[in-house]
């Protein structure tokens, strides 16, 4: 038998050459990619004189960073970010993972009904709803809490987890399920003791986007957030005041934001890569 | 770690005060946090301090405030005790707040800013307390110009600045805000010194006036074809602007301006303090302030003048409205917080009786005062009908679009635009 | 039998029901039932007004020649542009070599960092002064442009972040997806000595149908809806050359404070997008499938 190679890339050129224009061109895109973030890393760094001119003068400081560390709310906004999306995280998956189950394994009025209310409500515009949702919690007692916050971040990401949970249950065998009825479990037992292990990979996966997009979320952390509970994005928006833009200061904020989000994406991407699989 | 132990000293003293009076008192002041707001809300504190009244400081983001406020003024919620408040939604909130007219020391404030026009309800009582004078001046480069070659017509902003540009002094001439909701820094101030404004008859702001012109707006009135047409050319002709101005809010031209590529803007006093701070900006120390330069029809100068203030909401229970005001009446007659305020910000403080004492020691107090706070002819900064949002938007976007399109269709895009701005009116 | 399994089936979806019902539908309906009444924020009068603000909406010449072409360009050019970046990423990721996951994880970073603040940024970058991308060009000889005051680099600018910023996402799950595929197919492509090209077409392409379809139809939807890095970069400017449907509806019922019409906006929007939705699935199915 002889060897599988692969495709090459490229096949009419010589081997170096080849390599070479690889290297490029990856350095190239990488550059690209990361660029807009360099260049706020490096705005971070500057002292407010010259944030806006990054490219012009060569003094460098922490001042921003100082500053902003200075503040306990912005310490504080850190911890309920934190919170609140690993709190998110944990509900939106258990409400969807359930959901998109039953969507997978059942058909019938009940399954199409259901699937047909997420995609409408997928469609529904955030500006349609962000007000009347401040009303709503506002008369419910809840605004500017916790659960008033984390309740809107878990229901917003239903129809596009319910959607993608679909996805992963359809690639997954169910005969298993169904031996594991025959032996005398219940369909609750067969959900939870086979479905949901075998799901796994991609729950992660989906923890992991959801914790980045909850983390970075900014809209309804603006509306749905007085005082109490300061969450990174609503800091960082603050920075934009009727005086202007402390941008010096929302740019050492948002690199520190960065920071928990870069760990999850550089520990979660082989989760998200093994499991986002629809 | 400061911080908290100041916190800890706070709270017990929070808590010997609450077992002598048996009950805690506080306020709740909703604003968005500012050098000017930070500065009379440390008069707040100061009053708080000594009448044993806890002030609790809720800052608003900038991007929503007056979303979330009125929402918040409309569903009765009990959310705030005090809230900032401006010219801009004067009329906008005027049925949802409490009449301020029995807040004594209101005598002491400036008559024009606190015009009925601007924040009276329907009953004629005015709903707002004063927190400090706002409005924008010409800032120049005092290295580059003497105070007498200070341009005073913008014809000779044009020849000032080509000379300052030829001679290699500096990038630009001018520089301003232009895109939306920062019309005032370019657009507003320029069209105003040529005798124009955005609705007919020009400078009016009663709104019976207004309706009964049928809000005709100025856009189709030789003066604001002039007007875009003196940007045009500033920015294409004689490129005395950035090519990208039309769309830069007001951070982008004050940084190019603090960092010495323009040799004059037009901002708001608060940015005396920012522009003259070696930290924040490469021009410190070499910024003066002067009159606005006039356009062809007009000769005579003008300042224009408006205040932002303090707010109480209706749906408040009575004895903290009480409190609320007392706590403003104190505002208006520390004169300590209000000297303050002005060093710290550049902008009047609310009490026009101590304006002279500052003026004396303050040469920029002084220039402001000359120049607009006593000047007879004022123009108001907005309109005051619930709809100003829509007319300002309908007015950006048409002459934005005539500036940055060709030079000979700015009559017909602005002819296309008149009855977009007479539209969004009504 | 029956009644357990619906029993079942009910208890399944009951906590993301409920939670959807609170969160989304009870809003959803008071922002519908707003859209036919008089209900300006400030002044809710609620009276009914029937049909009006959409009639206003629908006859408005901005939003029908304007703000409608921009967000369909905006959503076909942003959703075709991540797709084909992203597949070609994925493609990439694919194969081994040395400095695959560095290269994977900078690849990542559009996500890591909040759209908005990325949108600040990426609008600084562009200013035609302090702006690092005129210096370059400037530096190279090159005439410096205002990207932000003419209407098709304003569009172009938009468009290129919104890619930047959702790239990311085609990649992952077009990665995942390729790394799922069955390896003998490709084993014998090799062994015929079938061309790189032929393989993607006839092989890679449908095999990931199921998944370029589902991400399409979610990106577009999300897509229709654009509204932060819009907002920040041009603020639908220069005039309102580069305004999108949300910013239409944003401006209205958030500037304006006329949540009626902004609703009837949203409503409209909202509409277009669940009947462009199916038909989009259909046809990317079925061009997916010949």
């Amino acid at each position: 038998m002889p060897m599988v190679t692969r495709p090459q890339f490229l096949p009419g050129l010589p081997n170096w050459s080849r390599k070479t224009f690889f290297a490029l061109a990856l350095t190239f895109i990488c550059f690209a990619f990361a660029f807009p973030v360099l260049w706020l890393i490096l705005t971070s760094l500057r002292p407010e004189s010259g944030v806006y001119y990054v490219h012009r003068g060569t003094e460098f400081t922490l001042g921003n960073f100082k500053e902003v560390l200075s503040q306990e709310r912005i310490v504080e906004a850190f911890i309920n970010s934190a919170v609140i999306s690993t709190l998110a995280t944990i509900f939106s998956l258990l409400v969807t993972v359930s959901s998109g189950y039953m969507l997978s394994r059942f058909t019938g009025p009940a399954s199409r009904m259901w699937f047909g209310t997420i995609y409408i409500f997928r469609c529904v515009p955030y500006i349609s709803w962000v007000l009347p949702l401040y009303f709503v919690v506002q008369s419910w007692g809840i605004y500017d809490t916790y659960v008033g916050l984390l309740l809107p971040h878990i229901a917003v990401h239903i129809c596009f987890f319910s959607w993608l949970m679909k996805g992963f249950f359809d690639g997954i065998d169910p005969s298993m399920e169904y031996a594991a009825m025959i032996d005398g479990c219940s369909r609750w037992g067969a959900f939870i003791r086979v479905a949901i292990p075998s799901a796994l990979p991609a729950i992660s996966a989906l923890a992991v986007l959801c914790w980045l997009f909850t983390w970075n979320e900014f809209l309804f952390a603006l509306i749905l957030t007085g005082n109490r509970v300061p969450v990174i994005t609503v800091v960082m928006a603050q920075f934009v005041t009727e005086m202007g833009l402390h941008w010096n200061l929302m740019a050492a904020t948002a690199v520190m934001a960065l920071l928990p989000a870069f760990l999850i994406a550089l520990f979660g991407q082989k989760y998200v890569i093994q499991g986002l699989r629809i | 770690m400061q911080g908290m132990a100041r916190w800890a000293i706070a709270a017990a003293a929070a808590m010997t005060i609450t077992t002598a009076q048996a009950q805690v008192k506080e306020l709740r002041i909703g604003y968005q946090p500012s050098p000017i707001q930070d500065a009379s809300i440390a008069m707040f504190e100061a009053w708080g301090a000594k009448n044993g009244v806890k002030i609790v400081k809720v800052p608003n983001s900038y991007g929503v405030y007056v979303e979330k406020m009125t929402a918040s003024l409309t569903s009765n919620s009990d959310q705030y005790d005090v809230i900032w408040h401006n010219d801009d939604w004067g009329q906008t909130w005027a049925h949802l707040l409490e009449p301020t007219d029995d807040v004594d020391a209101n005598k002491f404030a400036e008559k024009w800013g606190m015009d009925k026009i601007v924040f009276g309800n329907k009953d004629g009582k005015n709903t707002v307390v004063p927190m400090g004078q706002t409005f924008s001046v010409f800032f120049y480069r005092s290295d580059l110009v003497k105070p007498e070659e200070v341009p005073k017509t913008l014809e000779q902003l044009v020849t000032v600045s080509k000379k300052l540009q030829a001679d290699g002094k500096v990038k630009f001439g001018y520089v301003g805000g232009m895109s939306m909701n920062h019309s005032w820094f370019s657009w507003f101030w320029s069209m105003w010194g040529n005798n124009c404004d955005v609705l007919q008859p020009f400078y009016e702001r009663d709104n019976a006036k207004l309706a009964a012109a049928g809000w005709k707006s100025g856009m189709t009135d030789p003066c604001m074809q002039q007007t875009v047409e003196y940007w045009w050319d500033a920015i294409n002709t004689h490129k005395i602007a950035p090519r990208g101005m039309p769309a830069y809010d007001r951070n982008e031209a004050n940084a190019i301006f603090m960092a010495g590529d323009a040799a004059f803007t037009v901002a708001d006093t608060l940015w005396w303090g920012q522009f003259n701070d070696p930290n924040k900006s490469k021009v410190a120390g070499k910024i003066a302030a002067a009159r606005f330069p006039l356009g062809p029809n007009r000769t005579k100068p003008f300042g224009w003048d408006d205040i932002w203030g303090w707010a109480i909401p209706k749906s408040i229970p009575e004895e903290r409205k009480k409190l609320a005001k007392q706590m403003l009446n104190a505002m208006m007659l520390d004169e300590e917080g209000q000297v303050k305020m002005f060093k710290a910000t550049g902008a009047p403080p609310p009490n026009t009786q101590f304006w002279p004492k500052i003026a004396e020691q303050d040469p920029f107090m002084k220039l402001l005062k000359e120049a607009v706070l006593d000047s007879p002819d004022k123009v108001r900064g907005a309109y005051y009908f619930p709809q100003w949002p829509a007319v300002h938007k309908a007015f950006n976007d048409t002459v934005t679009k005539a500036v940055t399109g060709k030079r000979e269709d700015i009559p017909k895009v602005l002819a296309e635009g008149a009855p977009l701005v007479s539209k969004a009116a009504q | 039998m029956f009644g357990e399994q619906q029993r079942f089936v009910l208890l399944l979806i009951a906590p993301a029901a409920l939670l959807m019902l609170l969160f989304q539908v009870v809003p959803i309906v008071i922002g519908a039932n707003a859209s036919f009444r008089d209900w300006a924020l400030y002044n809710p009068k609620k009276t009914w007004v029937g049909l009006d603000h959409y009639h206003a909406v629908i006859s408005d010449p901005a939003f029908l020649y304007v703000v409608l072409p921009n967000t369909f360009i905006f959503m076909v050019v942003s959703v075709a542009g991540a797709l084909v970046t992203g597949l070609a990423l994925a493609l990439l990721l694919n194969r081994p070599f040395p400095g695959q996951k560095l290269v994977q994880t900078i690849l990542l970073v559009p996500l890591m960092v909040a759209p908005v603040v990325a949108a600040i940024m990426i609008r600084w970058i562009f200013n035609d002064q302090f702006g690092i991308a005129n210096v370059v060009l400037e530096a190279i000889g090159l005439e410096g442009q205002p990207w932000l005051v003419q209407r098709w680099s304003a569009f172009c600018i938009i468009l290129l972040t919104d890619i930047w910023l959702w790239t990311p996402w085609f990649t992952l799950l077009l990665l995942s997806g390729l790394q799922s595929l069955p390896k003998e197919p490709f084993e014998a492509a090799a062994i015929d000595g079938t061309s790189t090209w032929r393989v993607f077409r006839y092989l890679t392409l449908p095999m990931l149908r199921p998944v370029i379809v589902v991400c399409v139809v979610i990106r577009a939807i999300d897509a229709f809806r654009t509204f932060d890095i819009v907002w920040t970069l041009t603020g639908g400017g220069p005039g309102r050359s580069t305004e999108l449907f949300s910013l239409y509806a944003y401006v209205l019922a958030f500037l304006n404070l006329d949540l009626g019409r902004g609703s009837a906006a949203a409503i409209i929007g909202g509409l277009i997008i669940l009947v462009l939705g199916v038909a989009m699935y259909r046809l990317v199915d079925r061009i997916a499938k010949a």
